[in-house]
């Protein structure tokens, strides 16, 4: 097998190969790694590559499965991480000057539990520093660029995870969310992000955005590699004071595409500022749903125009009691955008942020109440395709700083509340570029999220949609 | 009874309020330009705070509660 037919295979395939020894994990890892080598320069989707580690892990995988010690669908499998997650003897910079030669001595509860599922970790992602951005344009280390596009950004931010992911570079990518960090890029990159109730992913070891917003999320190709990927990084840890005590994870066990029944939720005058080509794509994906079974709902929450302020303000209160020290001690370090976001947050009272937490309480109430009427909210992931990177932190379009029926209320509820939701390429626009549509369930709903999600995916095939450079 | 009598405070104008915050900065200094970037921001800060504390008014306070084992919450 060559190693762009390597590329080609999902983690459920290449599993299943390297599982069976019809494939080395050796040949897989080199074929990752040569995609990268071949289209880094143009997407600067990577901070740290690790070539020789990634080579000695996967000899060492091969041996295990040989020798009868499968671990499981991650071992031997490359993937890539946000560079927010420590890892042992390797750079951890955050994507910020600050952290920029920065070696930890011991790894992220993430990397642990990767490590012990066999995973091999290739490379470490590009970001917006520390987190904070929708752009990936906020990085020391230069902006991502998009696949399908090099013009326009790859979303933040996570969005180099998003970008590799979409350019072959690994079936399976872990990043962040505090405000929509893992769907956004997921939407403009064409892929599926999907990130998990609050708690259910251990957040021990990565740097915070907003401690009471931030998620681990997974980027991948398709639904049912999604649910590979979080059963083995899934479950408690006493060490993250978010997480939650739950059985043991088998999502993908528990995978079904029957959704016969569901009530799905549609908040329409949240979408009148949105695009007409994301808006006909998102209607289609509606008409799928319910050819599936699904029963349509037409929701009114006004609550919810509240959802992106009260986000905003509570990720730059808690982001600058985060960055409190370096703030003062190194704030010329700090990308100059990122220091102006933290001034601001540092300028926020006590009680500023509590009063804000009360309005974050009544928005959580009505959509508690909404998860009774409604199994599941659709929307489209984001208002736009992939904005212009020229047109810099503004290009989003979504800062919304008003009480108001914008879209970026949707974008930003989920991880303010805890939900899970996930975001799947729903089309394309006339210029080429992915049009992703996002489910987001009620809390512990997860395997509802993915059950949706494999259902949509079942049923259309935008997820096999490839950007030229995949084939390069 | 003691009694404490207050001087009738006068409201404060924009301009010193977005001063009051910006001492919070703790002595970080940010060229003219920034300055101006966060003041503005600092202004839009005020009224969406205000904007919420009157939609969360009726909303309880945050507390963090611990449940008995066994019970639910």
């Amino acid at each position: 097998m060559s190693g762009n037919d390597i590329l080609h295979l999902d983690l459920t395939e290449l599993s299943k190969h390297i599982g069976d020894r019809e494939l080395s994990s050796v040949e897989t890892v080199k074929a990752g790694l040569a995609r990268l080598a071949l289209v880094d320069n143009k997407l600067n989707a990577f901070i740290t590559v690790l070539r020789e580690k990634a080579l000695a892990e996967a000899e060492r995988a091969d041996k295990e499965i040989h020798g009868g010690q499968y671990r499981g669908p991650l071992h031997g499998v490359p993937v890539t991480i946000k560079d927010m997650f420590e890892t042992a003897g390797v750079p951890t910079t955050g994507g910020s000057k600050i952290l920029a030669d920065w070696v930890p001595e011991t790894d992220s509860a993430l990397v642990e539990r990767l490590r012990l599922a066999g995973a091999i970790i290739i490379g470490k992602t590009n970001l917006d520093e520390f987190g904070h951005g929708g752009t990936s344009t906020l990085s020391h280390f230069g902006p991502v660029h998009n696949p399908w596009n090099i013009d326009r950004i790859a979303g933040g931010s996570s969005g180099g995870s998003a970008a590799a992911v979409a350019t072959g570079i690994g079936p399976l990518s872990y990043g962040t969310e505090t405000g929509s960090s893992v769907r956004r890029p997921a939407s403009y990159c064409g892929i599926v992000g999907f990130k998990p109730t609050f708690g259910i992913i251990s957040r021990h070891g990565s740097f915070r955005g907003a401690w009471s917003q931030d998620h681990v999320g997974l980027f991948a190709r398709s639904v049912r590699d999604i649910a590979l990927g979080l059963d083995p990084v899934a479950g408690f840890d006493a060490r993250d004071p978010a997480s939650v005590h739950q059985e043991r994870p088998a999502y993908t066990a528990r995978l079904n595409a029957k959704v016969d029944g569901l009530r799905v939720g549609v908040l329409r005058r949240f979408l009148e500022g949105v695009n007409g080509e994301v808006r006909q794509s998102f209607e289609a994906a509606l008409k799928v749903f319910a050819s599936a079974g699904c029963r349509i709902v037409d929701l009114d929450v006004p609550e919810l125009s509240y959802a992106a302020m009260t986000s905003m303000v509570t990720s730059a209160a808690e982001s600058a009691g985060i960055n409190r020290r370096w703030f003062r001690e190194r704030h010329q370090d700090f990308v100059p955008h990122v220091a102006r976001g933290l001034a601001v947050g540092m300028t926020i009272t006590a009680s500023e942020y509590l009063t804000v937490q009360r309005a974050r309480h009544r928005i959580r109430e009505a959509m508690r109440a909404t998860y009774e009427e409604v199994d599941i909210v659709a929307s489209p992931t984001t208002a736009r395709v992939a904005p212009l990177l020229s047109d810099g932190v503004k290009g989003n379009g979504d800062d919304t700083r008003h009480a108001s029926y914008n879209q970026s209320n949707l974008l930003r509820f989920p991880s303010m509340l805890g939900l899970p939701g996930c975001s799947l390429p729903c089309g394309m626009n006339t210029e080429g570029l992915p049009i992703g549509v996002q489910l987001i369930g009620a809390w512990f709903a997860d395997q509802t999220v993915l059950n949706a999600a494999l259902a949509y995916q079942s049923a259309t095939d935008w997820h096999k949609r490839r950007p030229a450079l995949f084939d390069a | 009874m003691r009694t404490c009598r207050r001087e009738k405070e006068s409201p404060l104008k924009d301009s010193e309020k977005i001063a009051h915050r910006l001492l919070l900065l703790q002595g970080v200094h940010f060229s003219p330009a920034d300055l101006e970037s966060i003041a503005a921001e600092i202004e839009d800060l005020d009224r969406i705070v205000a904007e919420l504390e009157e939609f969360g008014r009726d909303a309880p306070w945050i507390s963090l509660q611990a449940q008995p084992s066994g019970k639910k919450a």
